[in-house]
């Protein structure tokens, strides 16, 4: 299965790069976007919902986390469950709405939501602590297992490992998800919403369900990230990046399979850092731009794909 | 209010082409970019006056439109609109990032004094850069209007738009009334941009922000309304003024965007539009 291949091989990276802190924190970067990408693809190529604005989630899920660690003295490791939450929660309160919008305006009103969290974070100082910033967010409590200690301050690869246990995490839950009956209306919503409705699919609570998992799983990784950077700001975190490098991720991966996103994530992410960066120094993120176009013209299938099929509503016009 | 014109003209390549040809295009705001760092170059090296540039902006912009459309878009028409959107989405990404390695993340002004110069009209201040914005928007819209009404060109590709087999039947070459009408929206697109550049500033993220007002804009008129579009961008301009003078500053793009959701999700055909 290519799915424990990937995972075998994200398993050994930090072995094979000598646990040299820079690359694996490349990597690390890697993970959090493939968990993401993971969890995109759930909402888009399992359910046929394609979102713009997975940053939302990725935002609120990090800042929920670092405000309830840094004022409400929580574990770190309840601030990124509770961040998920928090995620899920505000992919409801846009998601219900706009599911009643086509394809194009939903993923336009989850762009529109995104940057309004963004503004209201910026903007919410008595929380969030505006364009300053949270600074010094405590890392992950070190854990105690039977003689060994596993630190998350100093040492980057703990930090990995924990990164590539919650992509699993999140790899599984997608995984079971399809299995299930769920998972076969979401693929009944994906391919024909209006027939879906008239076999007595419910529509809306598929496409919901979708959401939220996708949105937890999107925060959880959120939250993740502001106990690894340790620093948050609006821009940073809601960065544009957070939504569009999943789609470029997924559809370079290949939507139609789990596992796809998270390959898509290790190699462009890889060839940003070592290739892209080399040459362009400042705009090194056309890259992204150009891969976006160019495979969803001419391979729209991505790497894993076999199938050509690529549009959400598998509709020739 | 003047700003709303403004947003009206900044917007209208971006409606042209999606009541025309059903596509959102995402990199709009990246076609006005590119004419305000063409005005801006063309100013910094050979100190060409911005008003003169602005035939030049457009038609780098069109250009860069025609080429996204030839090499790209043409190819993927007949799938979903969604595959569209990430396409157009795509280049703008390549543009935005284009910018800041050719031009940096710096902010840019294309500052001319004599912009600054006021003008009372019926006890309002104007300054002179204002009120030529709006002419020049005006101009624009009026141009546009002449250009689909009176010319086989324009004819053509309204035809086109509303019913493309007959157009077909009729002779009407209809990928290259596509083409045309793609490229005529970066090249309005590319007005836009030297007279942003001259009245704010322009930086290689701005692109964004434009489209996203752009899209607003679009909604909020309803597809197929050009004159609805310089109200809709009135009503914006004015609540983005109300927003800052009563809320707060930093609230400013908040309406927007409340406004856009609220659209779309009570009224998605718009104030002025044809029902979607």
């Amino acid at each position: 299965m290519a799915g424990a291949v990937v995972m075998g091989v994200v398993l050994i990276i930090p072995f094979i790069l000598s646990f040299n802190p820079y690359y694996v924190s490349i990597f690390i970067s890697a993970l959090i976007l493939g968990g993401v990408s993971i969890a995109w693809n759930l909402l888009a190529g399992g359910c046929g919902q394609v979102s713009f604005g997975h940053a939302a989630f990725f935002g609120i899920g990090a800042y929920a986390s670092a405000i309830l660690v840094t004022k409400g003295a929580c574990s770190p490791y309840l601030g990124i469950v509770a961040g998920g939450i928090c995620g899920a929660l505000g992919s409801l309160i846009i998601g219900l709405p706009a599911f009643r919008l086509r394809g194009p305006y939903f993923a336009l009103a989850i762009l529109g939501f995104a940057e309004v969290a963004k503004l209201l974070t910026l903007n919410m100082t008595w929380l969030t602590e505006g364009s300053a910033g949270i600074l010094n967010i405590p890392p992950l409590p070190a854990l105690h297992l039977g003689g060994l200690t596993l630190d998350f301050h100093i040492s980057r690869t703990t930090n990995y490992y924990v990164a590539a246990a919650l992509v699993m995490a999140i790899y599984l839950t997608v995984y079971f998800m399809k299995r299930s009956n769920l998972g076969l209306a979401m693929s009944a919503v994906h391919g024909d919403e209006e027939t879906a409705a008239g076999i007595g699919i419910n529509v809306v609570g598929a496409k919901a369900f979708a959401l939220v998992v996708s949105a937890f799983c999107t925060a959880v990784m959120g939250g993740f990230y502001a106990h690894y950077v340790r620093f948050l700001s609006p821009d940073t975190a809601f960065e544009g990046s957070w939504s569009v490098m999943p789609i470029v991720a997924s559809l370079f991966g290949g939507m139609r399979t789990l596992i796809g996103p998270m390959l898509g994530a290790l190699v462009i992410i890889g060839v940003d850092e070592f290739v892209a960066k080399q040459f362009f120094e400042m705009g090194h993120k056309l890259f992204f731009g150009l891969l976006l176009a160019t495979v969803i013209v001419w391979a729209p299938a991505g790497l894993m794909g076999d199938r050509v099929r690529m549009s959400v509503k598998g509709r020739k016009r | 209010m003047a700003e709303g014109t403004n947003y009206g003209l900044y917007c209208l390549g971006l409606a042209f082409v999606f009541g025309i040809m059903r596509i959102i295009n995402l990199a709009h705001g990246e076609f006005l970019v590119l004419g305000g760092y063409v005005a801006y170059w063309l100013l910094v090296k050979f100190g060409l006056n911005p008003l003169l540039a602005i035939p030049v902006a457009a038609g780098a912009a069109g250009a860069t439109a025609f080429l996204s459309y030839r090499v790209f878009l043409q190819r993927i028409r007949t799938s979903s609109e969604l595959n569209t959107l990430i396409l157009t989405f795509g280049l703008g990404i390549f543009l935005t990032n284009l910018f800041l390695q050719l031009w940096t993340a710096d902010i840019r002004s294309i500052g001319v004094d004599w912009m600054e110069r006021p003008l009372t009209v019926s006890g309002i201040y104007f300054s002179l850069g204002e009120v030529i914005a709006i002419s020049i928007s005006l101009a624009t819209v009026l141009g546009l209007h002449w250009f689909l009404k009176r010319t086989r060109t324009g004819m053509a590709i309204r035809v086109t738009a509303i019913d493309r087999d007959s157009a077909a039947l009729a002779g009407i070459n209809v990928e290259r009334v596509d083409l045309i009408a793609f490229s005529v929206g970066g090249l309005l697109a590319g007005v836009g941009g030297p007279l942003l550049g001259m009245l704010a500033h322009i930086s290689p993220g701005a692109g964004v922000a434009i489209t996203v007002k752009a899209f607003i804009l679009t909604v909020l008129a309803g597809v197929g309304s050009i004159p609805g579009l310089l109200v809709a961008g009135i009503i914006l301009g004015v609540g983005e003024a109300m927003t800052v003078t009563f809320v707060s500053a930093s609230y400013r793009e908040l309406f927007g965007f409340l406004l856009f959701l609220l659209i779309l999700l009570v009224r998605p055909s718009g104030l002025f539009g044809r029902r979607v």
